[in-house]
Parts: C-alpha cells; structure tokens; sequence
C-alpha cells in the first residue's frame, strides 16, 4: 500500500508537469515564431506525444482522484449488497478492457521494436515513445484490482465518480472577496 | 448482429456505473475481438492515434488550465462582481451576458467542449452566487458552448469544406448570422424563464462602483482581448492561443493579482514604499516568484485539478474514437447513409431523414468523424436535390451541436459535468430544456436557407 | 469467404487517389469476384497517413497510398522524390519511376516489410505566399508551412525561409490570419484545401514533385496465390494510370478554376527568374546524396533528356 501511494504522488507530479510541459512548448513556439522569426522543428511532434503520455498516465491516476465520468443513477437505486456485486462485476470488465489492451500494445509495439522505426523529428525509436500504451494499461489494471478489493473488503461500494470534484465550484462557497 | 452486440454492451457497461470512457472502449474491444479480423494490436494503434495525432483537441486542456487558474486565483471572483455589476439588475441579465460571452468566446474558439472549458466554471459559479439554480446555469452554458462551431473560426467547417468541395471562408461567413441568431434566441428565452421564474435581480450599484469593478475586473477582461488578439492579428491559431490565454491566467493570478501562489499576500506597493523602491522589488520578486511557484502548493492544486478535468475529457473522447472507429470499418454509418440516399425522397424528406440519422450518429460519435464519413455520401444526393453545399454544410454543423448535448458521446455534457461537479444524469436533465430550443433552431436552419445562405452571397454579390 | 483487402487513404473520394482507390476497388471485385473483395476507406476515416503502414504491418490494412515524404523514418532512398528542381516535368518522372532505378525503389521497404506498388501522380508543387515571390531573395525571412521532412526542411532553409510544421487543421487560420507566410503544394491540393482562398499569390515554381507510393505489407502480398497477385497487380496497374491521368487533368483545371476564382494571383516565372531558385536550392541535393546515394540522383537527373 505504500508503494501505491508514493506511486500515486509520483504520479501527479509527473502529469502536472507533462501538462504544464505541452502548455509552455505550444506557448514558446508561438513566441518564437512571431517574436524572433523562428520555429522548433520538433515542437509539433513532442506536444503530440507529451498528450498521449498525459491521457495515458493520467487515466489510471484519474481513477483514483474520482475523475472519471459515469452514470450511477441506476446502480444508486439498489441496495449496498447488489450494488456491490454489480460494481464488481463491473470492476472484472475494467480489468478485461486491460487486459485486452495490455495485450493488443505488446503485440503492436513488438512490431514496432522490431522494425526499429524512429519518431519523425526526434532520434528516439517510436516504440519507446509509445511504451506508454502499454505503462499505462498496467497501471490502471493494478488501479481496478486495488478498487476490486475496496468493494470485496466493503470499503467501498461503487466507482467513486467525479463527485468530489466540485473544485471549481468553491468560487460560489468563499466569502472572502480575496482583496483588502 | 455486430452493431447490436455493440451497442447492448455499451449500455450494460454504463448502467452498471462503469466510467464512460471504459464502456466505450470494453464495447469496441469485445465487438472486434467477437466479431472481426481486426486485430487486438491495431485497436491499440488507434487509441494511441486518438491520443497523439489531434493537435486541435489540445485546446480543450489549455483552456481548462487557464480557467483554473482564473477561478482559484480570484480572477474569476472579479470578473463575476463586474458582471453582475453591469448587468444583475436586469432580470436573467447575469445568464444572457453569459450567453454573451460564450458568443464572444465561439469567436476564438474552433471547437464546442472548448468554449464551455473556457468560460463555464467561471460563469455558472457566478450564476449561482447570484442566486440563479445551478441546473439553469449549467443548461444554459452547456448550450450556449456549442456555439464554439457554429460561429467562426471552426474546426467542423474545415471538415466539412476538407471533404466536400465547398469553400472554407464562404462556410465561415455562413455560420456568422445562424450563430448570432442561436445566441439571440437564447437569450430571449433566457428573458422569459426570468420573467416567469422570478429570477434575482440586484440593484445598479452606480456608475462609480460601476467603474472601481471594471478596473479590478480588467486582468480578467484582458484575457478575452488577448485571445481574440493574438488569433485575429495573426500571432497564433486558436489552438495556439489556448496555451497563451493559459500562460497569461497563470501570470495574472500569481503574480498579478496576487490571490495564491508564492506571492500571496505580498502588495504591490508598500504603505509609504517609494514608486522607485516598489519597482526595484517587483522586478526582483517577478523571477523569484515565477521559479518559487514550481514546487508551490497552491499552484500545483491548480494544475492538478485542471488535469483531473482534461484527463477525464481526452480519455473519453479518445475511447469514443474507438468506438467510431469499429462503427467505420464495420461500415454501419455507411450503410444507413446510403439506404437513405437510395430511397429517392423530395428534398424536404431527405432533409428531415438526413437529420434524424445525423442527431442519431450525434449521439455516438464525435462531429469530425461523423462529417468525414457522412458528408461524401450525403453531399452529392443533397446538390442535386438543389440544396445548396453551404446550407448542407450549416444544418450539418448545427447537428453536430446537438450530438454535443446527447449521451452517451456528448462532450459538453462531460466538460459540463466536470467542471460542476455534477452527475451526468443531473446535466443531461439540466440541459433538456434548452436542447428543445437547439432543436427548434435545427428546424428553422434546415428548411429557411436564407439564413444560412444571405451573408454569403451579399458578399458574392458585392 | 474472400479475401479481405481494405484500401485505406486520407482524401476524399473526388481526388485522383480517391479515383483510382475506386477503379480499383470496381476492377478488383468484377475481376476476382468471390476471391477478393476490396473495400475503400477514404477522408481517413480508418487511419491517417502517420498510422496506416504501422496498421499494414499489424495487418488490419492491406493497401495504403501516402505521400512520398511519408516514408523517411522506413527508408531514406525515398527521399530522392523530395529533393526541389530534380524532375523538369512529370514525362521526367514517369520516365524515371518506370525505369529500372525507379522500379529498384519499390523494392526500398522490405528490410520493414512493406512492398511498393506502384507509383501515383499528384503533381508538381508550386510556392503561394502572402507576398509576391519572384526570386529566391523574396522568400527570405517568410515563414513556410511544411510536411515533415528533412528535404522540405532543408529546402526552405536554403533560401533563407523558415519551415514551420503544422497540422492542416491549423494551417488554413495560420495562412488566413498570416501568422505563417506560405506553404508549398500541388495545384490540385492548393484548391482542394482551399489554400488560395487565403493566399494572394501563387507562384508557379514546379520546384518539386508531390507523389504517392501505393504500398501493401509482404506478409499479405507473398501470402496470395499466385494468380490473385499477378490478377491485382495488374488491376493495380490499370487503376493508377486511370489516377494519373485525372492527377494530370485536374493539375490543368484546377490551376485554371485558381485563376478564374479571382482570389489569388499566379505568377509566372521568367526562364531566368526559374534559374535563380534552382541555383539557390539545388545545394540541397549534395546534403542528401550521401543517405540516397549520388548514383540514384544521377539516374534521376537522367530521365530530363
Ligand atoms: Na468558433
Ligand atoms: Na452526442
């Protein structure tokens, strides 16, 4: 368990910065090619990629945060034993969704490994750039396990969706007018 | 067979509260696996396409990001003050200035979840703090952001002229009345709910505190005006602007406004400072607090939860892509498109069939994908019904800003539901009455061209 | 049950390479009716350009025809095609591609397992800009729109422009608002992708050549009887001189529906303007002799006679 937690902080420090890292390329680029009359030949390609490594990492994080979106408003209506049961049920397709994903990314960057292909405008061979497909799945598939076991031991019993995420309505709650 | 397998499966999956996105994805995996020679290994491919190879989907993060910074900053807080301060005393004026701004923001944004990312935290809070229910809040800027397409720039009108014959600027031009137009009608039926509602009104503060709100609203103001700025005086693309209305939110609240980050707290001027001094101190704190704020707490919170936001979004619409994609090589859209053609109906048959199977292909896949195949199929049996290409195009992108309120695959919805907080059930409901009106404007859009048709040919004209 | 081939490509079906997908696809199934059914895929819907070989070699695609420039990460022998002022005409580059060398190439990707076909035209490019160009002096300092590729990139950089990589999405409001100068394309692209709605001039350069490379993986080519590969090569054959003579019609109209838009302004160049660019970007061709190898270029320098 303490692994995951540390895994969980590594986590979000590192999509923070992959966000954080996309913004600032997109922002630079515009700099310099209105500001000094130039480009970055590789801008366009990393950004892409940074994307895909954000999504791909952040799906199983997301997980744990409540970030992802689904309709409970059928599971809400039973009882906490059936709606247990069905939240696991539901859990063993998660894991299966992985599972075939986990699968189909060995398969496709084996191919790419074996071709040995680099990225267009960076000298890193593609399968290493896109070795997130597969991170990412593992990932998630041991995020699934540990919620499997939250709803087996009780702790939990359905997806925590994006319920607590009321961050941005905080505006509406705090009186302070923030000056003086 | 294939399609139904599909689809069962994407409803069981979401009924049993699985996360949107899985269900998208589980539906698309098990079809292929059960049902075609596809392999497991491109089904990869594609999802790492979907994540990787949409430039303009960028926008949707970036927009987040600056809106969070705004909001947690306190610059959202004074943007709403000077909002309500110019228009709370007018019944539902708080709703139809946001109406307003969405508009406003369309005008820079090339994409519907976009502008509702951009503004929607902001203004359904401000709604709210006025005393409007939040469901009527969070309806009303779930549709006003389809506007994001409609009125120009658009990345769906690109589409559509990419795949038809039609030319890009005369689509643009075409989608600037029916977009006012939308706008005005929803801030006419904004009107009316607030007569009939009893919506609050406040009393006009006077002009001079109309004036101190405006000048603390300014920082905030100054977003809009660099966005259109830089995109209109040809610095950046809309996408590009993004990240610039994003370092911009990030400079204004830490070190503008000063609300959190490592300069919270700190004025800009001392009590008796001399103006030397100050300036001396702030060119001084300005690096400082720009490296400071890396590891600073509030600011990582910030880009937390615009993460928590974007990662939800790209991760649906990336499995969604998947799903079109099984839809796509199992030709299905194809199929009904080309029955439809081949039924021989009069030209206001084929446009009303032709907006049924767009609203129901709204519901499942993504406007790019749905143009990219439909638009050839339907294009050529709509020209020689005498429809005109640009009126074709224009019901189509007004479909396509209904398929982004309709579940399963409905963008707004989600950006609307994480940025609220909500249920997605609680949106789809907040949002109902207000698609009504969508749909009206979807009749009138189809079958009055001139709407549609006039400002483009008064410039062919001239 | 017949064999499956999906033909997937990125451009509407009115295109030549949406034409000849379609000859195809019509010759093959009246042809080898029962034994192979084509399908076409067109406007990306399956794949895009940057996807589609890796989808052949997983083999979920069995034909693709991506753009030249499209292949530098598989082989750099097909950067040759990208090199400015190689061909003087298009009679050069088919005299080039049908010759020995030019039917060698097709044979370039199979250390990656792909096989090349056959060739299809697009055409020649041409330069549209903001500005009026007329010598290689007017383009310095203008930023140029480009597809990624080192030739491209060294191209532009010779003449002192500066290439800016962007997606098509993006481009068209960079082009209308001028937050980039130019780009380079083919008659028929600068229409189809309404690039001359927001470009003022284009000038007629020829400077390069934009053509496809019908591919399949060999996998699924040497997996085929015999009589089924020689019956779609030759349906192939067939499909793309029915491509490439709609490529060479529609150069001819759609540069004519440009000028008769009215929206932008072609320039001719003087023989001695011409030369200009061709002495400031023929420097190019030495930086990549060495990855293509000087006997090729030679070669194709050849086929100009
Ligand atoms: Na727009
Ligand atoms: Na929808």
């Amino acid at each position: 368990m303490k692994l995951i937690n540390w895994l969980h902080h590594f986590e979000e420090r590192l999509i923070g910065t992959l966000l954080i890292a996309m913004t600032l390329l997109v922002f630079v680029e515009v700099i310099l090619r209105f500001g000094f009359n130039t480009g970055i030949e590789w801008a366009q390609e990393v950004t892409l990629y940074l994307s895909a490594w954000m999504v791909l990492l952040g799906a199983s994080w997301g997980i744990r945060e409540g970030a992802h979106i689904g309709v409970d408003a059928f599971v809400k209506l039973l009882p906490s034993r059936q709606r247990r049961i069905i939240t696991l049920i539901a859990i063993v397709l998660c894991l299966i969704y992985c599972a075939l994903f986990i699968q189909g990314s060995w398969v496709y960057l084996s191919k790419m490994a074996k071709i040995g292909i680099e990225m267009d405008d960076v000298p890193l061979t593609k399968w290493k750039a896109m070795s997130v497909l597969m991170i990412g799945f593992v990932l998630l598939a041991i995020r699934f396990a540990q919620l499997g076991w939250a709803v087996i031991t009780g702790k939990q019993d359905g997806f925590v969706l994006a319920d607590e995420g009321r961050d941005s309505m905080h505006l509406v709650d705090d009186e302070s007018p923030g000056e003086k | 067979m294939t399609t139904l397998t599909l689809f069962v499966l994407l409803l069981l999956c979401m009924l049993m509260g699985m996360p949107i996105a899985i269900a998208l994805g589980f539906a698309s995996m098990t079809t292929i696996l059960l049902f075609s020679n596809d392999s497991l290994a491109s089904i990869s491919l594609k999802l790492f396409e979907a994540t990787s190879e949409h430039y303009t989907l960028l926008a949707i993060p970036f927009f987040i990001l600056s809106s969070a910074f705004l909001s947690t900053g306190g610059v959202a807080r004074r943007l709403i003050n000077f909002a309500m301060d110019s228009v709370g005393h007018i019944r539902g004026g708080l709703a139809m200035a946001s109406v307003m701004a969405c508009m406003l923001f369309a005008a820079v944004s090339g994409s519907s979840p976009a502008t509702v990312a951009a503004i929607g935290s902001i203004v359904i809070a401000g709604m709210v703090k006025a005393g409007y229910p939040k469901s009527l809040a969070a309806g009303v800027i779930a549709n006003a952001g389809t506007l994001g397409i409609l009125i120009p720039p658009s990345i769906v009108m690109l589409v559509y002229s990419a795949a038809t014959e039609v030319s890009a600027s005369r689509m643009f031009m075409a989608g600037f009345i029916p977009g006012t137009l939308m706008g005005l009608i929803l801030m006419v039926a904004i009107y009316i709910v607030a007569r009939v509602k009893k919506l609050p009104a406040q009393p006009f503060p006077g002009i001079r505190c109309w004036f101190h709100s405006m000048f603390r609203a300014i920082g905030g103001l100054m977003l809009i005006v660099i966005v259109l700025g830089s995109i209109y005086g040809g610095i950046a693309s809309p996408t590009e602007a993004a990240s610039v209305a994003a370092v911009y939110a990030f400079f204004i609240a830490i070190f503008g406004y000063r609300d959190i980050g490592p300069l919270k707290g700190v004025p800009w001027r001392k009590e008796n400072e001399k103006l030397s001094t100050a300036t001396i101190r702030n060119l001084y704190l300005l690096p400082k607090s720009m490296i400071e704020s890396i590891w600073h707490k509030e600011v990582a919170h910030v880009v937390k939860d615009a993460a928590k936001v974007s990662i939800m979004l790209l991760f649906i619409i990336a499995n969604a892509m998947l799903f079109a994609h099984v839809l796509t090589s199992e030709r299905i859209p194809h199929s009904i498109a080309e029955t439809i053609v081949s039924l021989g109906l009069p030209a206001w048959g084929f446009l009303l069939v032709m907006n049924i199977l767009l609203l129901i292909a709204g519901n499942f896949m993504e406007p790019s994908a749905i143009l990219l195949i439909m638009a050839p199929i339907l294009f050529p049996i709509a020209t020689h019904l005498g429809i005109d290409p640009i009126h074709l195009g224009i019901i189509m992108v007004v479909n396509m800003e209904i398929g982004m309120l309709t579940p399963p695959v409905g963008l707004n919805l989600f950006v609307t539901a994480g940025i609220t907080g909500n249920s997605i059930g609680w949106v789809i409901r907040a949002c109902l009455p207000w698609l009504a009106l969508l749909l009206g404007f979807l009749g009138l859009i189809t079958y009055i061209p001139q709407i549609s048709l006039f400002l483009p040919q008064l410039l062919d004209g001239m | 049950a017949p064999i499956e081939l999906k033909f997937s490509h990125v451009v509407a079906e009115n295109t030549p390479k949406g034409q000849m997908a379609i000859k195809f696809r019509d010759l093959v199934n009246e042809r080898l009716a029962g034994k192979v059914k084509v399908e076409v895929f067109p406007n990306a819907q399956l794949f895009g350009d940057n996807k589609v070989l890796e989808a052949m070699l997983l083999g979920d695609v069995q034909m693709a025809a991506p753009s030249l420039s499209k292949f530098e990460r598989y082989t750099s022998k097909l950067q040759i095609f990208d090199l400015p002022f190689l061909f003087k005409d298009m009679a050069a580059v088919d005299r080039f591609q049908q010759g020995p060398d030019g039917q060698q190439l097709l044979n370039s990707l199979k250390s990656k397992g792909l096989i090349g076909l056959g060739y299809l035209h697009n055409g020649l490019k041409q330069l549209s800009a903001d500005k009026m160009l007329k010598v290689p002096e007017d383009a310095r300092g203008l930023k140029f729109r480009i597809m990624s590729s080192d030739v491209l990139q060294a191209q532009f950089e010779q003449v002192g422009a500066i290439p800016i990589k962007k997606p098509f999405s993006e481009v068209f409001t960079l082009l209308q608002t001028r937050a980039i100068d130019g780009q380079e394309n083919t008659w028929s692209n600068i229409y189809s992708k309404k690039f001359y709605e927001v470009q003022p001039y284009i000038t007629e350069t020829n400077h390069g050549l934009l053509d496809y490379l019908v591919v399949t993986s060999t996998e699924f080519w040497t997996g085929l009887p015999d009589d089924v590969r020689t019956e779609l090569k030759k349906s192939l054959d067939e499909a793309i001189a029915y491509g490439n003579k709609i490529a060479a019609q529609k150069a001819r109209s759609d540069r004519q529906a440009i000028i008769d838009s009215g929206r932008s302004k072609v320039i001719e160049l003087t023989a001695a303007e011409r030369q200009q660019w061709v002495e400031a970007m023929k420097p190019v061709w030495k930086k990549f002799s060495k990855e293509i190898g000087q006997d090729l270029i030679n070669s194709a320098v050849q086929s100009n006679q």
